[in-house]
């Protein structure tokens, strides 16, 4: 992996720059962990308490469908017969919380009126509270079914953020650290290399202009040995003009 | 001498010979009844095995032998067909008049039956899921049984189920008279609109008026059949009948507050139609009851008549004593419903019987769901019948 890096002052910067991204997007992370956890925490504690109130809800309606059964007869067949409309409806929207959509249900009374006088010449007291017991029981319900697909969907995000942010914490930031270093030690070393290289250099030259001087030197020598034999030109005096001819 | 089938039904002198082993048979039922020491044990049952248990020691017997899961509607539907079989060994027994006294006991039931078939196929439900919820007691010929769910919801389909089945049975008399006040005005009785008005009838008007109205009718012509037989039975089974008629129209009156029943147009026609010819409340106070439109005024109707006065303030007091308008009233009918076993000679004890063997099933069924559904604190909350801790009992005893 850092083989493929070029170790250049241009990547340096690159993945400087990467490391401060990476940092930052960590913070923000945790903070939008930190933020659904606690609204995590919140959702369960009011599923626990609705879920309580459901048992007595349940009980309460139930005994209320016997004794309207006891004072009015069997109607559970001339309530099925009966065409009704739906006289509560859910509907939905979603809530969004730190960046989470959440389903949330709502149920409304669609207004439709009930009138189909069951118990009318008899125990119709009873099946009225009957019918208000399950009412508030269905609102109930749909309560609970909202804060459950809201428990469910925080979970899955919730899982989701954990996961980026450990893979933040520890691949990413570690990986782009680690590139970091590795190519200031190459920089380093190339530095040094560069450096060797020139004190060789110098070095060398140094050499080569020590040995050069003595060269010129040895030359030097042997041409005043030479003017001491004498020599055509000896003769010759280079400062009167005249023309040598042989 | 050829044998001549009386009319009268109750005197001294003929009763014996031709209803004496009816009688005789009605009055060794009655002793099946269960007594206060049985409501005791079945109370103190934890489960409905332990209920099942106990019962085997009453006159129920082995009722639930043969099931190996015990549920409140299974008491509630082997206890009717023990009733059922009871009642058809009676009438099998049973002779003019006591044999159409009998059938008149049924046409209630059979009233319901048609209703619940006619509403049920309306709605497209199965013709066998609908026969196998009928009540046992108002059951027809099943020829007939099963013809009413065949015929299609067509102005025509309604016309011939009209024709061929409800006039035959004994309630289609109800059915056209009912029809009769129902047509809309400005209709003669031509063949077309007929059909047509018989099928915005059953399907506009609810089920339950339709069921009510068809029980008023059901009611006074019941009351008249019973003044034609004469004797005690006139007197004692009137006065059931009465005491029936006065429960309805109060329970129509204060049920309907929350309805559209309760709108002033509404109250002095539909509503109107409601209330039975008979009993303490007609003619005065059912009149009345057509500008009664809450409590209150329904409480000032009621003020002359000392019987409904009380039942009424039971009602007004349902917080406190957690009794309701219904446990007051089933307590009246089962106080009147006892008393008539006392006379003889009479058809009485055949129509008591029937009710009271309901409402020990409405008892049994009770206890079972309290004990299944664990509300302790309730289960006493039914009405014990042949008690002497009776509170109506209590009452004449103190005063004496």
């Amino acid at each position: 992996m850092s083989a493929q890096v070029a170790p250049t002052r241009m990547a340096l910067t690159l993945y400087k720059g990467k490391l401060v991204g990476a940092k930052k997007g960590y913070e923000l992370l945790k903070k939008k962990s930190d933020a659904l956890k606690a609204r995590f925490r919140v959702i369960a504690k009011q599923i626990y308490e609705l879920k309580k109130q459901m048992r007595e809800d349940a009980a309460t309606s139930f005994f209320s469908m016997t004794q309207a059964q006891y004072a009015a007869g069997e109607f559970k067949s001339k309530v099925l017969d009966t065409p009704h409309p739906a006289a509560i409806r859910v509907k939905t929207r979603t809530d969004n919380v730190a960046g989470v959509k959440l389903p949330i249900f709502a149920s409304y009374n669609t207004g439709v009126e009930i009138k189909d006088n069951i118990g009318l010449s008899g125990g119709g007291q009873k099946v009225v509270s009957c019918r208000n017991k399950y009412h508030q029981w269905v609102e109930n319900l749909v309560k609970l079914a909202s804060l459950q697909t809201s428990f469910v969907t925080m979970d899955e995000a919730l899982k989701v953020t954990n996961r980026r942010v450990n893979a933040l914490e520890n691949v990413t930031i570690p990986r782009i650290e680690g590139i970091i270093k590795y190519i200031n030690r190459e920089l380093d070393e190339l530095e040094r290399e560069d450096f060797t290289r020139l004190k060789k250099v110098v070095e060398k030259k140094r050499e080569n202009a020590a040995k050069e001087d003595k060269r010129l030197a040895e030359v030097k020598q042997k041409m005043q040995n030479l003017r001491v034999e004498g020599d055509l030109l000896d003769d010759y005096d280079l400062e009167k003009k005249g023309d040598v001819y042989f | 001498m050829p044998y001549v089938v009386p009319l009268s039904g109750g005197d001294i002198t003929s009763f014996n010979v031709h209803n004496g082993f009816p009688e005789a048979l009605v009055r060794g039922f009655r002793s099946s009844f269960l007594t206060e020491y049985d409501y005791n044990n079945l109370t103190q049952c934890e489960n409905l095995d332990d209920v099942r248990l106990n019962l085997q020691e009453t006159d129920y017997d082995q009722f639930l032998s043969s099931q190996t899961k015990v549920t409140p509607a299974l008491i509630q539907e082997k206890a009717t067909t023990k009733l059922v079989k009871e009642f058809n060994y009676l009438k099998a027994q049973a002779q003019e008049p006591l044999v159409t006294f009998m059938e008149y006991i049924q046409y209630e039931y059979m009233i319901e039956n048609v209703m619940l078939l006619l509403k049920g196929t309306l709605s497209g439900r199965n013709v066998e899921e609908l026969i196998a919820q009928c009540h046992p007691l108002g059951l027809f010929a099943p020829s007939t049984m099963k013809l009413i769910p065949m015929f299609e919801a067509s102005p025509k389909g309604y016309m011939d189920l009209y024709q061929t089945v409800l006039i035959d049975t004994p309630i289609g008399d109800y059915f056209s008279r009912f029809l009769e006040e129902h047509k809309p005005s400005g209709h003669d009785s031509a063949g077309g609109d007929d059909a047509n008005i018989v099928r915005n009838v059953l399907e506009e008007v609810e089920i339950e008026i339709i069921k009510n109205s068809l029980m008023k009718l059901y009611l006074e012509d019941f009351h008249r059949f019973c003044k034609k037989v004469g004797g005690d039975t006139a007197i004692v089974m009137c006065e059931l009948l009465e005491a029936r008629a006065d429960r309805n129209a109060i329970n129509i009156t204060l049920n309907s507050f929350n309805g559209p029943l309760n709108e002033p147009h509404m109250r002095s026609t539909d509503r109107r139609r409601l209330y039975p010819a008979i009993g303490q409340l007609y003619p005065e106070a059912t009149s009345d009851f057509t500008d009664v439109s809450d409590e209150a005024a329904l409480a000032a109707v009621l003020e002359p008549y000392p019987v409904y006065r009380e039942i009424w303030a039971v009602h007004m007091n349902e917080s406190f004593g957690n009794k309701s308008i219904d446990d007051a009233f089933y307590e009246r009918d089962v106080e009147m419903l006892e008393l008539s076993f006392e006379g003889q000679m009479h058809f009485a004890p055949f129509y008591a019987y029937i009710k009271l063997k309901e409402q020990e099933i409405r008892n049994l069924v009770w206890i079972s769901e309290c004990i299944v559904q664990r509300q302790r604190d309730e289960i006493n909350k039914f009405i014990p019948l042949f008690t002497d801790s009776a509170p109506w009992k209590v009452a004449r005893r103190a005063a004496r």
